[in-house]
């Protein structure tokens, strides 16, 4: 009951001394920020990225080629890859972006056959405004992702123009998936005709496959290369997380990179509450010794440390993690390359982690000095003073 | 005013030897990431400033201005350009006019596989890029599958010298390429590109246009290409400078700086507040020590003073640490992204940037403890640690 008893007083500590618990809180905070900005982006990458067992989703790219500026595919591969066996569906499309680096805020087109366009939009794909039939009406209509059609303000009836294309907005499209949120799906001979010089007729850059059962999905693969390895452009054929992966090896790399600054602010969170409690320990050797002569036992005064290093972590855990939850939130960054989207994942799970993260390194951070106060005599602290 | 002696300051240092490590290293941190932050901006600024000339004009793809690589012109537009207009430098009577491909392809370089620029051109592209100088070897000759390597391009590829890339051979789209030579391009962009003819890398990738052709200007002006663009509507070209161009690029990776920058200042800003915690709770226990000094006659101001000349001291330290560490390290580290290759700059500038920073921080790092150590009475102050 005690242990319980003693929270208030810890509080009382804290708030003692206001401007240093604020600039611990502030360091905290800061550091939980990063940490879940950071976390939120790697999440978003490996869920791109991450193979799942049940993928039927195959990307037939040009050999060679990772930029969809150069992976040109002649259309007429569709029907030859439709009759490899297993393959339940293709659809052929020309990929088109502003700029191939990698960047955020980049708008990707993606021309695709009309008949072929409930293949082509996400599987749980629902249109939130306009509608599919003034998609197909209109020769420039574009289905725009919800995250792009927020990023650039753009609504059903205007016309949006990037990338040297000019379309009009049919329709907006909602889902769960980042690379469908963050495209315009166009009609596939309008971007043909659009995008490149004199047109570029029966050239596509991928096609998209579907398959019957996910546990061929390598065999189907090698079957398309196969089929094509001896013809004038041959294919490289991935699994669609697979693909993002190699389109996008330079956001996974930043990632990466960036994985190092989240232990980076965890380590900082770490030394933050360690350099706090143990500041805050050597200040207030005598009230420790006040408390141990008015019956607190040295366990006691070690468990308070320990709460007070916990409590601090915690604020600035959830202070931090918070923002940077609201901000991924608003913000909805997503970063592209090479015509794949990555999007930063804006579920609780990064923040939820960071939290109980920082609890527990305020926890760690506090044992030391707890254990050592908890072991001092009254003697030794009132000599200390 | 009488003043506290300079050696009151530096003494105090040693007091409590964890507390200065901490300060000093805190302090270090921050100047540390504000060098980093500043040497990326200015190393990638600096890569696309030296990139482009006010002279060169790019005639690309109407409607690809953002982008080289994606835009497609005919085969004839060099051949084309070069009779229409007047005034373009010449040399020896070959005028300034260059057929380009920019591609990026990954090639295999012992064993491994990365992805690199790939830029075809003829012999006018080193009179239009008066930049560019093959520092050893020599150019790529038609037919004979032959590449000059950037000097940034031979660092990310893992050869610290970049001659000893000379003679090696390297995989592209299944056809065998040697590297017959060096070039250098004043820090520019090129540098982290690979050239080879224009005629081996259009059979390489079985491209039949060009991705621009570049004008080099002596007479002629902009708004002559600008003209020409215009008129030759079959050609579907748009003109460009060069400096114009580069500057587009600069903005469209702009997002991508600001993030490296802004985590660079929240890892400076957790340094930060560490640090004046530091300060502050060392500052806070010497109250009773301020309150003697003023009992002896010291004025507060005075005391402030050596308050803030200890702080200055400690952040100076972490500075110099810092800015050591960044010259010797992180000067010319290779950076690789989208946008090709650039070195992180820790030129005089940013080491200036560090120091400044660092005496910055010791001086607002000393204010707000020391205005709360002066403010007591001196009775309360003799009394504080009691």
């Amino acid at each position: 009951m005690r242990l319980i008893k003693v929270i208030p007083t810890v509080f009382k500590q804290i708030m003692r001394s206001p401007i240093r618990s604020f600039l611990t809180l502030g360091g905290i905070a800061v550091a939980m920020f990063l940490f879940v900005m950071v976390e939120s982006m790697r999440t978003g990458v490996r869920e791109a990225t991450q193979a799942t067992a049940n993928e039927t989703t195959l990307v037939v790219y040009r050999k060679n080629r990772y930029c969809p500026f150069t992976s040109r595919l002649p259309q007429y591969y569709g029907d030859r890859i439709e009759r490899i066996e297993g393959v339940a569906s293709v659809v052929p499309m020309q990929i088109h972006v502003s700029n191939c680096g990698a960047s955020l805020d980049v708008v990707t087109f993606r021309g695709v056959p009309k008949d072929d366009i409930t293949s082509a939009m996400a599987k749980d794909g629902t249109i939130s405004d306009g509608s599919i039939e003034t998609w197909k009406q209109r020769g420039d209509g574009a289905i725009v992702g919800s995250s792009l059609a927020k990023r650039r303000g753009i609504k059903v009836g205007d016309r949006f123009k990037a990338a040297g294309i000019t379309i009009f907005v049919a329709a907006i499209q909602e889902t769960s998936k980042a690379q469908d949120r963050n495209v315009a799906l166009v009609h596939l001979p309008f971007l043909q005709e659009a995008a490149r010089k004199g047109g570029t007729g029966t050239i596509v850059t991928q096609f998209n496959v579907q398959i019957n059962d996910s546990t061929k999905l390598q065999e189907i693969a090698s079957s398309i290369d196969e089929t094509f390895a001896h013809d004038e452009h041959p294919t490289s054929t991935f699994s669609e997380t697979a693909f993002v992966g190699r389109a996008a090896r330079d956001i996974v790399h930043l990632a990466d990179v960036a994985g190092i600054l989240a232990w980076g602010a965890l380590a900082a969170v770490f030394a933050l509450v360690a350099n706090a409690v143990v500041l805050a320990m050597r200040d207030r050797v005598r009230d420790h010794a006040v408390l141990q002569t008015l019956g607190y036992t040295g366990w006691l005064i070690g468990w308070m440390v320990l709460l007070e290093g916990a409590s601090i972590a915690l604020i600035g855990g959830l202070v931090g993690g918070i923002a940077a939850f609201i901000a991924v939130r608003i913000g909805q960054f997503t970063m592209t390359m090479e015509g794949v989207n990555i999007e930063m994942a804006s579920g609780p799970s990064a923040v939820i982690a960071g939290i109980v993260i920082a609890f527990a390194l305020g926890l760690f951070a506090a044992v030391i000095p707890a254990l050592r106060l908890a072991r001092t005599d009254i003697a030794t602290c009132f000599r200390a003073v | 005013m009488k003043r506290l002696p300079f050696e009151y300051a530096t003494r105090n240092l040693g007091r409590s030897r964890t507390r200065l490590v901490l300060t000093v290293c805190s302090s270090g941190l921050v100047v540390l990431l504000i060098m980093i932050a500043g040497g990326f901006m200015v190393g990638m600024q600096a890569t696309l400033d030296v990139s482009g000339s006010k002279n060169n004009i790019i005639l690309l793809g109407a409607g690809s201005v953002e982008s080289v690589e994606r835009s497609e012109i005919g085969m004839d537009t060099a051949g084309i350009v070069a009779a229409s207009i007047d005034g373009l430098r010449t040399r020896a009577g070959i005028e300034g006019v260059s057929p380009e491909i920019h591609i990026q392809m990954p090639i295999e370089v012992d064993g491994e596989d990365r992805l690199v620029l790939i830029r075809g051109v003829r012999p006018e592209a080193y009179l239009v890029h008066d930049q560019v100088r093959i520092i050893k070897g020599h150019s790529p000759r038609n037919g004979r599958n032959e590449l000059l390597i950037g000097k940034l391009t031979a660092r990310t590829i893992g050869y610290d010298t970049p001659e000893e890339t000379i003679g090696k051979t390297i995989i592209l789209d299944d056809d065998e390429y040697t590297i017959t030579g060096v070039l250098a391009a004043s820090g520019g962009i090129i540098e982290g590109e690979m050239w080879t003819s224009l005629t081996d890398l259009q059979i390489t990738t079985q491209r039949d246009t060009l991705s621009c052709v570049v004008v080099a200007l002596d007479t002629a002006k902009p708004s002559d290409l600008d003209a020409f663009a215009a008129s030759r509507i079959d050609l579907e070209l748009a003109a460009v400078s060069e400096n114009e161009y580069f500057s587009m690029l600069s903005q469209f990776y702009k997002p991508i700086e600001m993030m490296v920058v802004m985590t660079c200042v929240m890892i400076a800003i957790g340094g930060l507040l560490g640090g004046f915690n530091a300060t502050y709770a060392s500052f806070a226990s010497r109250v009773r020590e301020v309150g003697s000094l003023q009992t002896l006659g010291y004025q507060r101001s005075a005391i402030a003073i050596s308050l803030v000349q200890e702080s200055i001291l400690t952040a100076s330290v972490g500075a110099i640490m810092a800015s050591t560490i960044a010259m010797v390290l992180l000067d010319g580290f290779t950076v690789r992204f989208s946008m090709g290759t650039f070195t992180l700059a820790m030129d005089a500038g940013i080491v200036a940037l560090g120091i400044g920073s660092g005496l910055l921080l010791g001086v607002i790092g000393a204010i707000a403890p020391a205005i709360r150590c002066l403010q007591l009475p001196i009775p309360e102050a003799l009394r504080a640690a009691e």
